[in-house]
């Protein structure tokens, strides 16, 4: 696939690099040089030093010939207007990043399809959707939702007390009568493997479980990890994120927000309604005494600095904070953050390019996510007619060994897969897997 | 450097139509055969030449008005309107002092309706339509009226338009000013019609029913009879009256918004829900209170108390009883409605309700700050956070209405009234209420105020009519240093 990639920022970066790895021909344009050759130094893509709302860069960049335009500088109105010129010049298909939560709401879908923009993205948002979901589902490190809900995938960490600890997947499985959930992958040190029926769960593990919506109580219930109900929650830095999940949070939950600027303070004051807003250093732990830190449910550090989050949030887990969540934008950061005790981070970069992956997939992806430090993905296809994986029962079809089938969504219904399943066409099928076999499996959709 | 020629040029303009509306009383004159047609033609057409010949001589390129001009010409017009207004009276021999006269032309001008006349109905209909029209002209206001009326004006207008409209901040509904100020003005012509219909109906005489429209929605209190609206035996006219005092109340871009049928912002909107409440709450305070000490029935009871409750909070001052007879409880309670005021944005006067809200909540607000030390706290009106200059400016006109109320209680007791009387009279003044407590009631008149006072609480009813900054600013040095 050719794909014009405008920005080498953050976000724009991390979509080359992934992409690139998946065998996609890229270009990457930017005004800054210095940005591009960073980017030439470490990965195979071309890149091209010019404006992307140049017709001229756009035409060197062979856009006539182009699947998909991403344009993802830190410009709105930049992106907006590439997509807009990328399209009339003949791209196929085009995604732009914007920072304004009315451009992605439903009633202005049509002015920007009018305009020729086939998807708009606002990672901010989905980060703020996503800090809002783990907060909702305290117990879980990761959160991934597909149709809505219908099937989720959990992220669990195992403490060295728990009832289910070396008990094996299929001990785990006899002792509930009804399967609801189903243990996808086991992360353990800094290893995922896709477990077998004898494999036993050890302290420190942590499991990857796709469920149902039932099969969430149920899965907390057999870990002993009851539903971990916050009240109060502090954030730490009121950038787009923060005031953005702040706002979804603040009717249900009780919270107070942090920020070191005064003049953004009195705006968050304004724009939050209920939100208690700080002003001050959220490094200064007399502060954080004084706000009452120790009586916090949920510390979620946003600041613009991934170091500042990870140390306050640590600070604030010895101080006996039930659930903490870091912004990570430093992918290198992402392996180590749950040895070094950190409950969940959310990255921008990770959220963003999962979102705009799956128009890179052939037609039958529906959503692909890429989980925060463990290398896998989870992919959900449909299953075509006449494709492999309609043909037999699921035990008896050879599926690839590091990836595994976890559920399946048949009329609007999450359902578990188990040995004797047989698919038909038009489910939707949850796979995880393991890198490097992706094509393997896609052979079972086609 | 002050530009007198600006100012002197818009004061006369301000003339020129104060004359014009001087002659509007004389067909009634003719109707009624009454002796005063001379005295407003020779008036009005004296007036408005003055002010023509004022016009002409200081017109200048240089229209552009600064802060300092608009504050002037706004301070400078209203009093010489006034000076003006009170010649009618005068020179006809109806008010023989020229103090009386100036006093009843200010609290016309002022929206105030506090009058010195101990005989109302004596007066010939022409004066006694002058009269009223001074309190419709001042309820928008002269310089809005002339903002919108006036072709070109410089930049600036909206330096007169602030220092002359009523509230912390002011609701633009249009981009322009003079679109504004016609905006404002037609929904006020509006509703005046509208109340005139209604009244006559309720079977007044046209005559009357214009007059009681102007001074009710310029929430003034003028009435064309000495025992006001209870002359009126009728409860529909009542009814009429209470509703349009309670509209004039309301700011007039909610009024708009709501003609424009955009009931949402009037739903939002906090000030509208806390005048609403006050108004209603004390209403069945009063009633309660009434009912149970055996005045009347319970409709009697209901709506003697309405209207003299909305009479006094949005400040027209009209009367269907009264409340001195009340009891202690229920005069104490009238005494501290007369600082509640009306709507920003309204002809109302006094303090004001968003005030009061404001200052209610960042009160309140302090204790939570106490204990969030660290805390951005702003307080949040309409679903906004209010400014903190919003709030230091409320808090300075607040302590500034307290006490410029208490220096004037001072000189009103100094010059011989009793302490209610001295109290009620600056507090009714300032407020651009009309009647107060003491020997200056709902049934009594200011006639009997040393000549002195009446000057004193003249000043206090045009401070209060331009909200105290705009005439105080002029005495601050600040002011004078370029």
């Amino acid at each position: 696939m050719n794909i014009i990639i405008a920005g080498a920022g953050e976000v724009g970066y991390h979509l080359a690099k992934q992409l690139s790895n998946e065998n996609h021909d890229i270009i990457l344009l930017d005004i800054d040089a210095p940005s591009l050759e960073r980017v030439d130094s470490v990965m195979d893509v071309m890149t091209i030093n010019g404006s992307s709302t140049s017709l001229k860069v756009l035409k060197k960049a062979k856009v006539e010939k182009t699947d998909l335009v991403i344009a993802v500088t830190s410009s709105e109105s930049t992106n907006i207007s590439t997509v807009i010129l990328a399209k009339k010049l003949g791209a196929k298909k085009t995604v732009a990043r914007v920072q304004n939560a009315e451009y992605i709401s439903d009633e202005n879908k049509t002015i920007f399809e009018n305009l020729g923009i086939d998807y708009l993205i606002y990672p901010e948002e989905l980060a703020a959707q996503e800090l809002v979901r783990l907060i909702k589902r305290a117990a879980a490190t990761d959160i991934l939702d597909f149709q809505d809900g219908k099937l989720s995938l959990l992220g669990l960490k195992l403490e060295a007390n728990l009832p289910i600890i070396r008990k094996s997947i299929q001990q785990i499985a006899q002792e509930s009568d009804h399967v609801t959930f189903r243990i996808a992958a086991i992360h353990r040190g800094m290893r995922t493997l896709i477990p077998k029926g004898n494999d036993l769960l050890l302290p420190n593990d942590q499991i990857f479980v796709i469920t149902t919506p039932e099969g969430i109580e149920e899965i907390l219930k057999v870990l002993g990890k009851d539903q971990t109900k916050l009240d109060n929650i502090m954030f730490l830095g009121g950038g787009k994120i923060g005031r953005i999940a702040a706002k979804m949070l603040e009717r249900e939950f009780n919270v107070k927000l942090v920020d070191a600027n005064k003049d953004k303070s009195f705006e968050l004051a304004d724009y939050l309604e209920k939100t208690l807003i700080i002003h001050g250093d959220g490094r200064d732990l007399d502060l954080l005494a004084q706000e009452g830190i120790v009586d916090m449910d949920g510390f979620i550090a946003v600041t613009n600095d991934a170091e500042t989050n990870i140390i306050t949030c640590l600070m604030a887990k010895h101080l006996g904070v039930t659930k903490t969540i870091a912004l990570v934008d430093n992918v290198d950061y992402l392996p180590f953050t749950q040895t070094i005790g950190l409950d969940s981070l959310i990255n921008k970069k990770l959220i963003a390019a999962n979102n705009i992956s799956k128009f890179v997939r052939k037609g039958n992806v529906v959503s692909i996510a890429t989980l925060q430090g463990i290398d896998a993905e989870v992919l959900e296809y449909v299953a075509q007619p006449n494709s492999r994986i309609t043909k037999k029962q699921v035990k008896d079809l050879k599926f690839p060994q590091n990836a595994i089938i976890g559920g399946y969504i048949r009329d609007g219904e999450g359902r578990i897969t188990v040995g004797d399943t047989q698919f038909k066409e038009n489910d939707k099928v949850v796979v995880f897997s393991l890198p490097g076999i992706i094509n393997d499996v896609e052979k079972y959709f086609e | 450097m002050i530009k007198k020629n600006v100012i002197l040029n818009f004061v006369g303009f301000t003339l020129i139509i104060e004359g014009i509306f001087m002659l509007l009383g004389i067909p009634f004159s003719w109707y009624y055969n009454d002796n005063d047609i001379w005295v407003l033609l020779f008036t009005g057409v004296g007036t408005s030449i003055f002010g023509l010949v004022l016009y002409l001589t200081t017109r200048s390129k240089d229209k552009d008005l600064g802060k300092r001009e608009g504050y002037i010409i706004v301070s400078i017009s209203w009093i010489v309107m006034s000076l003006f207004g009170a010649i009618p009276f005068y020179i006809h021999g109806s008010i023989p002092s020229y103090t009386d006269a100036f006093f009843e032309t200010m609290s016309g001008f002022t929206t105030t309706g506090a009058s010195i006349l101990n005989d109302i109905e004596a007066l010939p209909h022409g004066l006694l339509f002058w009269r009223s029209i001074t309190q419709w002209i001042g309820g928008m206001g002269m310089i809005v009226l002339s903002l919108a009326i006036l072709p070109i004006l410089g930049i600036g207008g909206m330096q007169l338009f602030v220092a002359e409209v009523p509230g912390p901040t002011k609701d633009k509904l249009h981009p322009r000013v003079r679109e504004t100020a016609m905006r404002l003005w037609g929904i006020y012509a509006l509703f005046t019609l509208a109340e005139t219909l209604l009244l006559v109906i309720g079977g007044m005489t046209l005559f009357d029913a214009i007059c009681h429209s102007f001074t009710t929605m310029a929430t003034g209190g003028f009435s064309t009879k000495q025992a006001s609206v209870s002359y009126f035996q009728s409860p529909f006219i009542h009814y009429v009256i209470i509703f349009f005092m309670f509209v004039a109340g309301t700011n007039f871009a909610l009024l708009y918004h709501m003609l424009h049928g955009k009931f949402n912002n009037i739903k939002k909107n906090e000030e509208f829900k806390f005048y609403t409440t006050v108004v209603v709450f004390w209403s069945l305070v009063v009633a309660g209170t009434l009912y149970m000490s055996n005045y009347g029935g319970l409709e009697t009871s209901f709506r003697d108390s309405l209207f003299q409750v909305v009479s006094i909070v949005t400040t027209t001052g009209f009367v269907t009883a009264d409340y001195e007879v009340w009891g202690t409880f229920l005069v104490f309670i009238f005494f501290l409605l007369l600082f509640s005021g009306s709507s920003a944005g309204s002809t109302g006067g006094g303090i004001k309700i968003v005030r009061h809200l404001l200052l209610l909540k960042n009160s309140v607000l302090e204790l939570r700050r106490l204990i969030h030390p660290r805390a951005v706290i702003p307080v949040r009106y309409n679903g906004h956070s209010v400014s903190q200059d919003i709030i230091s400016n409320v808090l300075a006109f607040f302590l500034f209405y307290m006490f410029i109320f208490i220096v004037g209680s001072i000189i009103m007791s100094l010059l011989g009234l009793d302490f209610l009387s001295a109290i009620g009279s600056v507090a009714t003044s300032l407020g651009n209420v009309g009647p107060a407590i003491g020997s200056v009631g709902p049934t009594d008149n200011f006639s009997h105020i040393h000549d002195l006072g009446k000057w004193v609480l003249s000043l206090l009813m045009l401070m209060g009519r331009l909200e105290l900054f705009t005439i105080l600013v002029i005495f601050s040095p600040a002011f004078w240093k370029s």
